[in-house]
């Protein structure tokens, strides 16, 4: 088996413990000092901020898990070359609040280390995830008005 | 060593964004492509979905019109046999304002025979329109539902 079908099933086997609420099983795919960085307004959306080491990525992970309920990952691309491995993601999450479900394309790039992840780099449509929690168009923003809070 | 189908389309999309020679990228695509750039379509018409060749050159002469690339930095990429995925920094001015703007960038590609097959392309969407805008958007803090 090549280093990149190892590195693709490593992933997929990450993503499934994520979804199965499992972040024990998560977390032991991650190097100590595991780096992710998502880009998406923190100002608006605090816990997805830089983490840096396990338990503020459990902790990233723990408050999405405290908000969704049902994570669902498709990945209608995978590419792998030696020790990074970069996923197109349709990620479904339904909003524990109010049954509502999510529905973001991202992109992740994971860069493995002695088999283990030791970066996660995501770029997301976060104008789209921005109004799909806000659940409202922020497109009167744009032109001036406030929103109340959510 | 043959060179990967990505080199000769990222070539030839610059060529034709900051020179407007579109003869190069059409003979890369393919007539059945699949073309997505993920945004807020009713402030960027070029995004969104498209489907085929002459509609997928279209939205290229429509970034062409619009944007001139200053430059970019792959910070990241992977090449498969047919396929290649990469994150890049683009620096780009727009055309109107002559006002810059800087973008995260994540690039998914397929191709079949040396031709672009498919392609997926998401951006940091928030803050390209704050960087349209020229200004921040003012938004409530999501600190329990979000």
């Amino acid at each position: 088996m090549t280093v990149e079908t190892l590195n693709r099933q490593r992933v997929l086997h990450l993503l499934d413990a994520i979804a199965g609420s499992d972040l024990q099983a998560a977390l032991s795919c991650c190097t100590d000092n595991v780096d992710f960085l998502t880009h998406a307004p923190i100002d608006v959306l605090p816990h997805m901020g830089p983490c840096h080491g396990k338990k503020e990525l459990g902790e990233f992970w723990r408050t999405v898990q405290e908000r969704y309920a049902d994570i669902r990952y498709e990945v209608p691309q995978i590419v792998a070359e030696g020790d990074t491995v970069a996923a197109y993601l349709r990620v479904f999450f339904r909003k524990r609040s109010n049954d509502r479900i999510i529905q973001v394309d991202m992109a992740v790039f994971y860069t493995f280390r002695n088999g283990q992840v030791a970066q996660i780099r995501e770029i997301i449509d976060s104008f789209d995830l921005v109004q799909q929690v806000l659940e409202r168009e922020i497109g009167p923003l744009i032109v001036g008005d406030r929103v109340d809070g959510a | 060593m043959t060179e990967h189908s990505l080199w000769r389309f990222s070539r030839a999309l610059h060529r034709a964004i900051n020179d407007r020679h579109f003869e190069d990228i059409g003979a890369l695509i393919d007539e059945d492509v699949e073309w997505a750039l993920y945004g807020p379509i009713d402030m960027f018409p070029f995004l969104g979905a498209r489907q085929g060749k002459d509609a997928v050159l279209e939205v290229i002469r429509q970034l062409a019109d619009n944007f001139q690339v200053r430059r970019f930095d792959r910070e990241s990429i992977m090449l498969g046999v047919d396929s290649a995925a990469s994150m890049l920094r683009y620096s780009l001015t727009a055309l109107d304002s002559s006002k810059p703007i800087s973008l995260r960038v994540a690039q998914f590609a397929q191709f079949r025979a040396g031709k672009l097959t498919s392609m997926r392309v998401l951006i940091d969407t928030f803050d390209l329109v704050e960087q349209a805008l020229g200004r921040a958007i003012h938004l409530p803090k999501m600190t329990s539902v979000g």
